[in-house]
């Protein structure tokens, strides 16, 4: 497999004519590999970036098997999407998702047949100006993925994205645009499959751009598996309507590196957004992630769950925030982070803030704890003869159950999701 | 299977450094009913929560053995294993633990593996079960103790115990914060299980529980050990005329375990 660095100036230019897009998308690449070039180095509190490097790595395709990405694409009956590296390997629409006119398709293609879609929604919510990394990604996201739902359809099925990697940086910046128009309603997820590679320097960069318009009510499944490698950077943004809304559930495991942000910009009134994180991490992960949620409309509700399982010597920031701008009267939003550590060599913080400009706020408040399983849970688990081992796994699997039985997935893919946490956790 | 038998002899408690009991002589056997009484804070929960093993409660001196093997030197888990049961005085909340999995989950492991009772067996046993202790089938799928009302909580713990049926059997306060229907009722469920095969360590404040569940031997803890020991008259005698009199028989002024030498 051939890897290089790719300096030259014409980089977004040269890889969007490869993918063969429309010259609009070639001349919004290059902006944005212009902003890429200006964007400081970024600095993050609680993560080193010292060493990592901000450059664009080229793959060739992906040779690997990628066995369970396709047996689980085989195994669902929605729509779905394979993505094995950095070519989309298949994409299935349902007959009725078909008939309702929902689009499913490449980015790239699209920028020929969906001009007007992507001309107004790329970049709308994860514009290139938003980080270093989301600038990177603008200029070089390949497998990109389109999903449209059109004004008042309700789709009946789930809708999934498979993306696996088999080598390291063969899928490295990944990029989906979700546009629920108008009173459309969708569930949608992305399933990941990696595999462990050498840590090195180089930085990823994932981004979904989400857009619920008026009305819309999207729930989102994000399963991330981030094993050791290079710097991972995820952005996954959404942008509310009013009265619409978008429920997160992200659920990650590994030992790898990520910077992780899930922001609703809650803009229109009486629109609302859940988040819900569930993250084990083992080995050596450090996970710094950040669930927020940005109140402009008024009447705005969101909530913040974050659940934590920290083994060996794993380290995560689990960030809740939430920003009620001047205006965003009777806002409410409420935050609840919790951190075990199974094993003292793990650490962990849980950061809760609230950023409030609005006087006239509804609701408001946070919870955050780290810290061991409650002894007395055990002790009486044990008391009637469980294991200290298992009454430990039965507490955690306790504590995840909710999140894992709410991530808008087939069974399948819920299955496929288990048996992983499972293989983590023992 | 034998006569299950627990002997505790000489028995020492410390919690956070500070002595609670202080050198307990008891022996329940099978087919035996116990009723230990006292005061409030004079070390009976103490008591049932060293036998069980709590982290907390060091023991710091005495022997224990349930069936002749060293109670002392086991976990918490393999004392459950064993045979002994501990309805608890205040339960743990588990969010997020079915009470039908727990159970199952217990029962498994004293089945040990390659034994484990089929799910639907177990489902039909423990929905009789509730059925009789007048607890709702959607107990089954809540989560463990969580939203449970006090009475419920003690419920739960006799629901437990029927489905786990102990050799030796210690119940804390199982009676308080129950109204006399739910008393009955739970009374009955330690009545059901009333064989050679069970003894029962019963730890109550009321003489009521009494006349449901009829002690072999009443004993009276002040000070952190037992102070006397009757038939099931010193109950009444006890209900009848309080602790002070039988203080004043003893010579005891200050009943808790601050005050025991
Ligand atoms: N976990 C603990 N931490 C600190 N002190 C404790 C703990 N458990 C018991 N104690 C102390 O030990 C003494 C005896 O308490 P215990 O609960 O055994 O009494 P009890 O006889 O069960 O009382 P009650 O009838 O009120 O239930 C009390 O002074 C109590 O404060
Ligand atoms: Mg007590």
């Amino acid at each position: 497999m051939t890897e290089k660095n790719v300096v030259s100036a014409s980089v977004g230019r040269a890889l969007s004519h490869q993918l063969q897009e429309a010259d609009w998308l070639a001349d919004w690449r290059e902006s944005a590999w212009t902003s890429f070039q200006t964007l400081e180095k970024p600095w993050l509190e609680k993560t080193d970036l010292k060493r990592c490097q901000f450059e664009v790595v080229e793959k060739s395709p992906s040779t690997g098997s990628h066995l369970e990405a396709r047996k689980l694409f085989e195994s669902v009956t929605g729509s779905a999407v394979l993505i094995l590296g950095n070519r989309i390997e298949a994409i299935r629409l349902t007959e009725e998702d078909k008939k309702n006119g929902v689009v499913l398709m490449s980015l790239h293609e699209a920028s020929h047949t969906h001009r007007h879609l992507l001309e107004k929604y790329l970049g709308s919510v994860v514009p290139s100006s938003h980080s270093k990394w989301a600038a990177l990604n603008a200029a070089a996201f390949q497998a990109g993925v389109l999903l449209y739902i059109p004004r008042h359809v309700e789709v009946s099925s789930d809708i999934l994205i498979i993306r696996s990697e088999e080598e390291a940086l063969e899928s490295a910046y990944p990029r989906t645009l979700v546009i629920a128009d108008t009173g459309a309603k969708a569930r949608v997820a992305e399933m990941q499959f990696a595999k462990p590679a050498a840590t090195s320097a180089a930085a990823t960069s994932d981004v979904w751009e989400v857009v619920a318009e008026n009305d819309a009510r999207l729930e989102i499944g994000l399963i991330d598996e981030i094993l050791a490698g290079p710097y991972r950077f995820y952005t996954r943004r959404a942008k509310l309507g009013k009265d619409a809304e978008v429920n997160w559930y992200a659920a990650s495991t590994g030992d790898g590196l990520a910077v992780s942000d899930i922001e609703s910009l809650l803009d229109g009134n009486g629109s609302r957004s859940n988040t819900r994180v569930l993250g084990t991490a083992v080995g050596r992960m450090h996970h710094d992630l950040t669930a927020k949620m940005t109140h402009a409309g008024r009447y705005s509700e969101s909530d913040i769950v974050m659940h934590g399982v920290l083994r060996q010597k794993a380290n995560a920031v689990f960030r809740s925030c939430t920003e009620i701008v001047k205006g965003a009267v009777e806002a409410g939003s409420e935050q609840h982070d919790r951190m075990i550590l199974v094993d003292s060599t793990a650490r962990a913080d849980a950061i809760p803030m609230l950023l409030i400009d609005e006087n006239d706020v509804k609701r408001c408040g946070h919870a955050a704890s780290v810290g061991k399983i409650d002894p007395n849970q055990i002790y009486y688990l044990m008391s009637r003869g469980i294991s200290e081992k298992l009454a430990t796994r039965m507490i955690i699997w306790g504590y995840f159950e909710e999140t894992i039985l709410s991530l808008p997935v087939e069974e399948a893919v819920r299955e496929a999701f288990v048996a992983r946490l499972e293989k983590e956790l023992d | 299977m034998s006569v299950p038998q627990l002997v505790i002899e000489g028995l020492h408690v410390t919690v956070e450094g500070k002595e609670i009991v202080k050198g307990l002589d008891l022996t329940v056997g099978g087919g035996e009913i116990h009723a230990i009484m006292g005061p409030n804070g004079t070390g009976k929960s103490t008591l049932a929560s060293a036998l069980m093993g709590h982290p907390k409660y060091e023991v710091t001196g005495g022997r224990v053995t349930l069936d002749g093997q060293d109670l002392l030197s086991m976990s918490v888990d393999e004392r459950a294993r064993a045979g002994l049961f501990l309805a608890m005085q205040y339960p743990a909340e588990v969010p997020g633990v079915s009470n039908a999995n727990f159970i199952r989950q217990s029962l498994n492991a004293r089945a040990g593996e390659g034994n484990e009772i089929p799910v639907l067996k177990f489902h039909r046993q423990l929905q009789e079960k509730m059925k009789k202790l007048n607890i709702d089938a959607s107990f089954a799928e809540r989560y463990l103790n969580e939203g449970f009302s006090g009475g419920e909580k003690k419920r739960n713990e006799i629901l437990q115990m029927s489905m786990l049926e102990p050799r030796i059997a210690i119940l804390d306060e199982i009676d308080s914060g129950l109204d006399i229907d739910a008393l009955k009722i739970v009374a009955e469920g330690v009545n059901n299980l009333k064989s050679p095969q069970t003894g029962f360590l019963i730890i109550t404040h009321y003489q009521r529980l009494l006349n449901y569940i009829v002690p072999d031997r009443v004993h009276v803890m002040m000070q952190g050990r037992i102070v006397k020991s009757g038939g099931r008259e010193l109950a009444e005698y006890l209900e009848a005329h309080g602790y002070d009199e039988l203080k004043a028989e003893l010579g005891i002024e200050d009943e808790s375990v601050q005050a025991g030498v």
